[in-house]
């Protein structure tokens, strides 16, 4: 299974950080995305007419779309991450997956306003971005209300893994997470899960590798 | 709208949003703080700055009853003093260094924080119970119209899905309120669910108050 990857790029890390969580070997094809446009290239949109990263290949199937890949790779290797069997649970995952995109469209397009000196309305996309991060942090407050974690159902699953990057990374748009008490839960109890990988921008929880001041036991 | 006038302890969080380990940014009198847990539930403020570089600690990380800054390991106990500098490991880190501790309490599920030392306790408040913090981008009068609610000392009572609700207000910034709401301490999960969106509503129309008198 090929990723054609860029290390700053939040839908490529969504792919990552899902493989490296259930443990899905993923062979990792870097993409010159900035400077080098190499996304717009033959080769590249030869696989993706729409000229988008991430793309994963694995054999004869190609999938564009970051939801996609996620399904991809729990139906094979984690089918629990998909949710419970429920018309309900079902139908909570695709909304949340669903809503992802707007994460992305809102927050992401802050960011690459802000980071890449990109094209957009500024102002409109953060105002855009802050309806989503309230929508999701009235969301997971309801869910700890419930005594809940996660987005859908008891356990982690695909949704909480394609909200979670542009959630971490809003502040790269200039978009505080300070007010939202749940989503910085909901992020913590998301980077203490073993396997957990790092990106530029959203580091690993250094309190859970042990201590360098206190010895070893039988040291 | 004269809000704590009486006390000098601000309220600026709910506990369990700081569980054990766990660090959170504030903002005292417009002043950017950090508010941690131990890992043995020991809440502690400071200044969000690390001495050596500037990085706001709220970025770090709680492990034991030390905050340590993400950027060079700059270790600080609860008394604020640097216990440890990774880069010089040998060195006794002198007194002068530390992240500027505050005074904190843990009272009624509420954490609040003192700018200068005081002798008193917070207010008590008696049969509520926290449910959740959100921040208003309006001003402490929006909101307590949006609410229609009484205003009290530390901001607004008012009756909310049928519940006897209280909201703790603290302004932050020129329109940007936190707002800690507690409700009756019999109120229902269900019923708390249905404050909680009720509660977004009132955050609609506050905002859309103080965006109508900004245009103004």
């Amino acid at each position: 299974m090929i990723l054609y990857d860029y290390i700053l790029s939040p839908s490529c890390y969504k792919v990552r950080l899902m493989a490296a969580l259930i443990g899905a070997p993923l062979e990792l094809r870097p993409v010159d995305f900035h400077p080098g446009k190499e996304h717009l290239g033959e080769d590249l949109l030869a696989l993706n007419p729409a000229g988008s990263i991430p793309i994963l290949v694995d054999g004869d199937l190609i999938l564009s779309e970051s939801a996609a890949m996620l399904a991809y790779l729990a139906g094979q290797y984690a089918p629990d991450w998909l949710g419970e069997e429920t018309a309900t649970s079902r139908a909570m995952v695709q909304q949340w997956l669903a809503f992802a995109h707007r994460l992305t469209a809102a927050l992401g397009g802050a960011r690459l306003v802000e980071m890449l000196h990109g094209q957009g309305d500024l102002e409109a996309l953060q105002t855009a971005g802050i309806a989503a991060l309230r929508e999701l942090e009235a969301a997971l407050f309801k869910r700890r209300l419930d005594g809940g974690t996660w987005l859908v159902g008891e356990s982690i699953t695909i949704a909480d893994v394609a909200c979670f990057p542009y959630v971490a990374l809003a502040p790269d748009g200039s978009i505080s997470l300070d007010p939202y008490p749940s989503i910085r839960l909901w992020m913590r109890a998301l980077r203490g899960q073993a396997g957990f990988v790092e990106m530029p921008g959203i580091h690993r929880r250094h309190e859970l590798a042990p201590d360098p001041l206190t010895p070893a036991e039988g040291a | 709208m004269r809000l704590n006038a009486s006390s000098p302890w601000i309220p600026l969080a709910l506990s369990g949003d700081i569980p054990n380990g766990t660090v959170i940014p504030a903002t005292l009198c417009s002043k950017p703080i950090a508010i941690w847990r131990s890992q043995s539930g020991q809440v502690n403020a400071n200044g969000n700055r690390c001495p050596h570089r500037g990085m706001r600690l709220s970025h770090g990380f709680v492990r034991g009853e030390t905050l340590s800054c993400i950027y060079h390991g700059w270790r600080f106990g609860q008394d604020g003093a640097c216990q440890h500098i990774p880069a010089h490991p040998d060195v006794v880190p002198p007194a002068s260094i530390n992240c500027g501790p505050l005074q904190v309490a843990e009272q009624d599920g509420v954490i609040w924080v003192a700018e200068d030392q005081v002798e008193s306790q917070p207010p008590r408040l008696d049969g509520l119970k926290p449910l959740r913090s959100l921040v208003f981008c309006a001003e402490p009068e929006a909101i307590l119209t949006a609410s229609g609610g009484t205003e009290v000392d530390l901001g607004v009572e008012a009756t909310l899905a049928g519940t006897r609700i209280c909201l703790l207000l603290q302004g932050q910034a020129p329109a940007e309120t936190l707002c800690l709401v507690l409700v009756d301490q019999a109120t229902s999960p269900k019923a708390c669910a249905e404050i909680s969106r009720a509660l977004e509503g009132i955050r609609r129309r506050a905002e859309g108050e103080t965006e109508k008198r900004g245009a103004a």
